[in-house]
């Protein structure tokens, strides 16, 4: 019997050491089989009765068609097999479910057992689901890269469908509406496999130098009959040349640090109907009235669909369609009509699909299905979020999954989408390399996290003189969408002023100007952009500024955001304090964007551009006028899903 | 504006013969042919005289007005050529223009008249000339996007020679509308790229209780659906030959071309459905039609598509009309007495005769509790 090794891709298998825990294990058919890509935690129920409806109703739509449930994790601390064996029989239950199918399975799949004091894993794999002798692995081998190795040969496939389905129902019986409903719904799902369907593939980047034309799939060619892990198989043994996904994707060699999901190619799917199929009989026009039998009512539902899936770039594209789009689809549909069933006569819920890649930890997007109706804050939907993140097994305190962090895939320029990892021309934290305050015996409170230098002339935008507020804006939008609390990019000087007139603040004449901005503004662009509340902190002189000290020492500890300085003409961004309370000595990490340079680290620290200002310097001068007044502006961190 | 114009010599060199050999002083027709915008040129592949008017008068006379001449027919170069002019039926001519542009298949249209005449009267007629030509562009028109000209030929019978005049179309004509054009005969009906496309439609209509106060027939509603159902047809993928088209090119090939055609899947059946609101009835418009359309080998395929699409939003409209026109001749009362309940919302709409005439006899669905209409094999409103 030969030694099988299980690959971990993912950082962190273990979530936590909860006794009850029970983790499913996710793999996919185009990995090597025994390969854990991530895992997600059982929320409904517990590792003995876990509630499996729920569970598959819920990773339905989560889960990306092209991942599936290869295993499940619990903890114990004896007993490894028969728990692992619980823990299998969990996961192949959980898959039939999933998969919609009765037949039995013989795929290979792992039980994993935690042992909550050693944090050690035990692995057992299971050959097929009657076999009841499990087989204990020992091998157990974790990647240096793993975003390579799903990412390398692994793509993106996405198809947006918006369907708008009309019925109608008798007046006198509102009861028979869903009824009428559900056979709708079921006519739409049979009509994905009708053969007058067209699929059109494309590639969605525009970056290429040879980008490959669209190719039309149609619906007759499709075959749905065969699994994906046999689909190598048969595209092999077949003649014909079939076309496969890395025909839309980059030829390019890219480099081991980029591959991701940001970074995947996306090949975009549009479903089409083909009216000039030929019938068997050709049918002259005919023009016909039916009357209602009774007085009915027509009413329109709305659906968005949007899924992503994840494929090997050697799919053939006839299978990319019928094992992965359309099942991707139904599922997608099922559920959304699950949840509009309720409410089929009076207001429909706003649905919207979002795909997240909420952190390094998860190597794959998910997609969750929003309900906009009453805006993001509403509480129902702080617990729908609450409880992903506690699925995922992502922190409380970073607002991972809301819309302004979803995927992006509106901007055809992959690198575009992803401008944080492919990294931009500004210097980072600049901060890191100054030498130190002269400050004796006191404590240093610093920003928490990156940040990006914003500085005048920027962007080949002459702004020296009137736009220092708004580059000390950007720069603190920077950490934000650097420390995931945002994926909106960073607004140019006119983005802002549009954001300013927009909500009714300046007038339209404000567009284009070179007018000032203060603490306000900026705490306006804050909340309208990302969201985020800010404290505004008013001084009347610059002189009181020390005194200040503690409140911004304990805005570092505590918010670890970058403030910024207004007073008199001047803006400055503050990275941090250094306070002696004893002796009253304190100095600011000021980062300037008066600066007109390049983005030169060293050029910047040398100059003093960012650098220790104490109040009052050696020679007693003031840094802070004391004839001005200074606002301050501290942006609260959201400390909320 | 088109700058310069070719005729098909085969076809219009048999017209000149036929016309030289008759005796007639006079004679109007159709031109029969395409405008390119895109080439900045027409084609003019055929004349079709315009007959007799039901009265018996040609649609074109020679009209005197110094001499009484009798001798009609004569073609005698004496005549006191200052003040012949032409006397045109321009309502008989405009009508031929309406049935004749029915006919035409996709990309071709009536794009002006010829008129066999001499010099002299062709000169002192330019305004009755001008008059007839927008008669006739209003009656052939029925697309949006024609070109807002029209073509006017005069065959000369002394010397004998072919002019072609551009004629801007207007809401006030004067002989200043009427600017030269390059005409020279040429053989373009061999060039020509043929495309063919076999399209099913399915219109489903709702027709609301509120609409029916106003006075709408069913026809209306049904032209009025085509109009709509257009915008969405104009946005439609193709593939030629069992390929998509992507790219705007010429088309290289010869012979016959297959064209489908490509709609947004669930959202092309259902035209102009508005959610919560109470429904009377459906109207359904259903069926094939196959179009063709003529392209120049040097215009782009689009050109094709967008003449293809055109010649289905045509042939749509004509159905109708073929259909109405025939309905009003049968008033056969309805022996369906399911739809006595129904006679009364109907009365209140006056709706073609033929809807009734063509009811079929229905066989009731499975799951019949829910069919609020019967329809023919599927759920209404599905699929």
């Amino acid at each position: 019997m030969k030694n099988r090794t299980i690959r971990v891709l993912c950082p962190k298998l273990l979530i936590n050491r909860n006794e009850s825990l029970l983790q499913w294990l996710i793999g996919s058919p185009f990995l090597p089989p025994l390969t854990i890509v991530s895992t997600i935690r059982c929320i409904h129920g517990d590792s003995s009765s876990p509630d499996y409806h729920k569970e598959s109703e819920d990773i339905r739509t989560l889960l990306l068609k092209g991942f599936d449930v290869i295993g499940a994790l619990v903890m114990g601390d004896s007993d490894f097999e028969n728990k692992a064996r619980k823990a299998l029989d969990a996961a192949r239950r959980l898959r039939k479910l999933l998969s919609g199918t009765e037949k039995s399975e013989n795929e290979e799949m792992i039980g994993a057992v935690a042992n909550s004091c050693s944090g050690g894993i035990h692995f057992f794999i299971s050959k097929t689901e009657k076999t009841t002798n499990l087989e204990p692995v020992s091998l157990v081998v974790h990647d240096d890269n793993p975003e390579k190795y799903v990412w390398e040969n692994g793509c993106l496939l996405r198809c947006q469908l918006p369907i708008k389905l009309p019925f109608c129902f008798p007046v006198n019986k509102p009861s028979d509406a869903d009824n009428v409903f559900l056979r709708a719904i079921e006519v739409v799902i049979a009509n994905f496999k009708d053969p007058k369907v067209a699929y059109i593939v494309e590639s969605s980047s525009k970056t290429f130098a040879d980008v490959a034309q669209p190719v039309l799939v149609c619906g007759a060619e499709l075959s749905f009959g065969i699994d994906l892990p046999n689909v190598d198989l048969l595209a092999q043994d077949s003649e014909q040349k079939l076309l496969r996904c890395a025909h839309f994707c980059s030829k390019s060699i890219s480099s081991p640090a980029s591959f991701s999901a940001e970074n995947a190619d996306v090949l975009q799917v549009s479903i089409l109907f083909n009216r000039s199929e030929k019938f068997l009989k050709f049918n002259s026009p005919v023009a016909e009235y039916f009357p209602a039998m009774e007085e009915a009512r027509l009413l329109i539902v709305d659906f968005k669909l949007e899924v992503i899936c994840y494929a090997a770039k050697d799919l053939p594209l006839i299978y990319a369609v019928s094992k992965l789009i359309i099942p991707g689809l139904v599922d997608q549909l099922n559920s959304m009509k699950e949840v509009m069933l309720p409410h089929l006569l009076t207001q429909h819920p706003k649905l919207h699909p979002y795909h997240f890649n909420p952190s390094r930890m998860m190597l794959h997007p998910v997609t969750v299905i929003y309900e906009l109706n009453y805006g993001e804050t509403e509480m129902k939907q702080v617990d729908i979020r609450k409880s992903l993140h506690l699925r995922l097994g992502l922190p409380f305190d970073r607002p991972l999954l809301r819309i302004t962090n979803a995927l992006d895939f509106s901007t055809t320029d992959s690198s575009k989408r992803n401008s944080i990892q492919t990294g931009s021309s500004l210097v980072k934290d600049v901060h890191t390399t100054i030498p130190s305050s002269s400050v004796s015996g006191g404590i240093t409170s610093l920003v928490q996290g990156s940040y990006e230098y914003y500085h005048y002339l920027q962007d080949g935008l002459d702004d020296s003189g009137w736009g220092c507020a708004y580059r000390s804006l950007q720069t603190i939008i920077s950490w934000f969408r650097l420390q995931h609390y945002t994926s909106i990019d960073v607004p140019s000087h006119r983005e802002i002023q549009l954001t300013l007139v927009d909500i009714g603040d300046k007038d339209h004449s404000f567009i284009g100007s070179r007018e000032w901005i203060g603490a306000i503004e900026l705490s306006f662009v804050l909340d309208k952009l990302l969201g985020i509340s800010s404290k505004v902190i008013n001084v009347m002189s610059g002189a009181e500024l020390p005194e200040k000290c503690r409140e911004l020492a304990l805005h570092f500890e505590n918010q670890g955001t970058p403030i910024m300085i207004g007073g008199g003409v001047l803006a400055y961004t503050l990275l941090g304090v250094d306070y002696n309370e004893a002796s009253g000595d304190c100095a600011f990490l000021i980062l300037d964007p008066h600066y007109t340079g390049t983005d030169d680290l060293k050029k910047i620290v040398n100059g003093g551009w960012c650098g220790w200002k104490k109040a009052v310097d050696s020679k007693g001068k003031s840094f802070f006028l004391h004839d001005n007044f200074y606002n301050l502006l501290l942006p609260q961190r959201p400390n909320m899903v | 504006m088109v700058k310069a114009v070719v005729g098909e010599e085969t076809r219009l060199q048999l017209a000149e013969d036929r016309l030289s050999r008759s005796s007639l002083p006079a004679e109007v027709g159709l031109l029969i042919g395409k405008l390119s915008l895109t080439l900045d040129r027409g084609f003019v592949f055929d004349l079709v005289s315009t007959p007799r008017n039901d009265a018996g008068q040609p649609a074109c006379s020679l009209m005197e007005t110094a001499k009484d001449d009798k001798k009609k027919g004569s073609k005698s170069k004496s005549q006191p050529a200052d003040s012949s002019s032409l006397l045109i039926d321009k309502d008989w001519v405009a009508e031929h223009a309406r049935q004749v542009s029915r006919m035409l298949v996709g990309g071709m249209n009536v794009v002006g008249i010829y008129v066999w005449a001499s010099e002299i009267s062709f000169k002192n007629s330019t305004m009755v000339l001008c008059q007839t030509i927008k008669a006739v562009a209003e009656a052939a028109s029925m697309l949006e996007a024609d070109p807002d000209e029209k073509l006017l030929i005069h065959i000369c019978y002394s010397p004998r020679r072919w002019t072609c005049r551009n004629c801007t179309l207007s809401s006030n004509m004067t002989s200043s509308s009427l600017r030269p054009c390059d005409f020279k005969m040429g053989r373009v009906l061999t060039s020509l790229q043929t495309f063919k496309c076999l399209y099913n439609f399915d219109l489903r209509l709702p027709i609301y209780h509120e609409s029916a106060s106003t006075s709408q027939t069913l026809s209306d509603n049904l032209r009025h659906g085509i109009s709509i159902y257009a915008i969405e047809l104009r946005s439609a993928k193709a593939m030629i030959d069992g390929k998509l088209v992507v790219s705007d090119e010429t088309c290289t090939t010869d012979g016959l071309h297959e064209v489908e055609l490509l709609l947004p899947f669930t959202q092309d059946t259902y035209i102009g459905a508005c959610s919560q609101k109470d429904i009377i009835g459906v109207l359904v418009f259903t069926g094939s039609v196959c179009s063709f359309a003529h392209l120049n080998s040097k215009e782009p395929i689009s050109q094709a598509i967008a003449d293809i699409k055109g010649d289905i939003i045509r042939s749509l409209r004509s159905r109708l009309d073929i259909l109405c026109d025939e309905a009003d001749g049968h008033l056969s009362p309805s022996d369906d007495g399911n739809r006595e309940a129904s006679d009364e919302t109907l009365r209140k709409k006056p709706v073609p005769q033929l809807v009734l005439h063509s009811l079929r006899v229905h066989s009731s669905i499975e799951t019949g509790k829910y069919a609020i209409f019967h329809f023919r094999d599927e759920f209404l409103f599905l699929g």
